[in-house]
């Protein structure tokens, strides 16, 4: 359903896209995105410590949840008019191939500024258990045309 | 300054040249490198995260919408990064993990824009043991017009 600034209120919820997670997904990631860290690629070379982290193999790119989390805003904005204006973000636990991650978005507050109308939103990322690998905050522009 | 012709995937190759955290100067430009946005490797991209938006693959959709004509998606800038700066850019030394991102967006990027980064790490320090940098980073399109600008922290390998 298209929504609007007026009939949003906090707490509302907005579904993301779920996504599986498998060395193919992170491989097409390194290619679409040009990112080939051997973090996301050589086994060998994760199986080295990284300070007091050891990730026991490849892990997903946290810019991949940034994408996916971008993904669920812009497929929710665009048919309101609205626009996505700023996405925060930080990785909480990695993500590896056999996961499946889905984002979730949270509406926490709702502005009007001099000139537009701003809906700021929290986001998380969570895997196949429940458990959250990225969190952040978002911001949507609705403009007074929208 | 060239496009690099061919992106080497390597990223060990050249890893001497990279600067580690103590030679990082915060304030200090990074080389980059101007890069034609082509309408594959947005939809390239666009596949790697499951991004279907025909605002970003149907044309004739996107010509008739308030964008006029075919965009990519807001995270393109995750691409522009390793697109728009050179081989022996810090940014690629195997083992920098990445520790958050904030991105303000203002106009989209479009298939056939040349695209420009002004990229720097503003800040680095020490925490809990870890080599910590974090750079800001402004995309420009060749009207000159911001894209996007953000900011990130990384945790560099030791």
């Amino acid at each position: 359903m298209t929504t609007s600034f007026d009939k949003l209120s906090t707490g509302d919820t907005i579904d993301g896209p779920s996504f599986a997670v498998s060395r193919e997904s992170i491989r097409l990631f390194c290619d679409g995105s040009l990112d080939y860290n051997p973090l996301h690629l050589d086994d060998n070379y994760m199986k080295n410590s990284f300070g007091k982290t050891n990730f026991g193999g490849i892990i997903m790119h946290g810019m991949n949840n940034f994408g996916l989390i971008t993904r669920m805003l812009t497929d929710w904005a665009y048919p309101a008019g609205a626009i996505h204006r700023r996405l925060e973000t930080r990785w909480v636990k990695p993500v590896k191939p056999g996961d499946t991650i889905q984002p979730v978005g949270i509406i926490k507050a709702k502005q009007t500024t001099e000139k537009s109308r701003w809906v700021l939103i929290d986001v998380l990322v969570k895997n196949q258990n429940d458990e959250k690998v990225a969190v952040g905050e978002a911001m949507v522009e609705f403009p007074l045309t929208a | 300054m060239a496009q690099a012709e061919v992106f080497e995937t390597d990223f060990w190759k050249d890893a001497n040249l990279r600067k580690v955290w103590d030679e990082i100067v915060p304030g200090e430009l990074r080389k980059t490198l101007p890069y034609v946005l082509t309408r594959e490797a947005i939809q390239l991209y666009c596949r790697s995260v499951g991004e279907n938006h025909p605002l970003y693959f149907d044309e004739a959709y996107a010509k008739a919408s308030p964008y006029g004509g075919l965009i990519a998606p807001p995270s393109i800038h995750i691409l522009l990064m390793f697109s728009c700066t050179p081989a022996d850019d810090w940014m690629r030394t195997p083992g920098t993990v990445n520790a958050g991102q904030s991105w303000s967006y203002n106009i989209p990027a479009r298939p056939g824009d040349t695209v420009t980064l002004q990229a720097r790490a503003l800040d680095k320090f020490i925490k809990r043991e870890r080599l910590f940098v974090v750079h800001d980073n402004v995309f420009f399109n060749q009207r000159g017009d911001v894209i996007c600008s953000g900011r990130g922290q990384t945790i560099r390998p030791m």
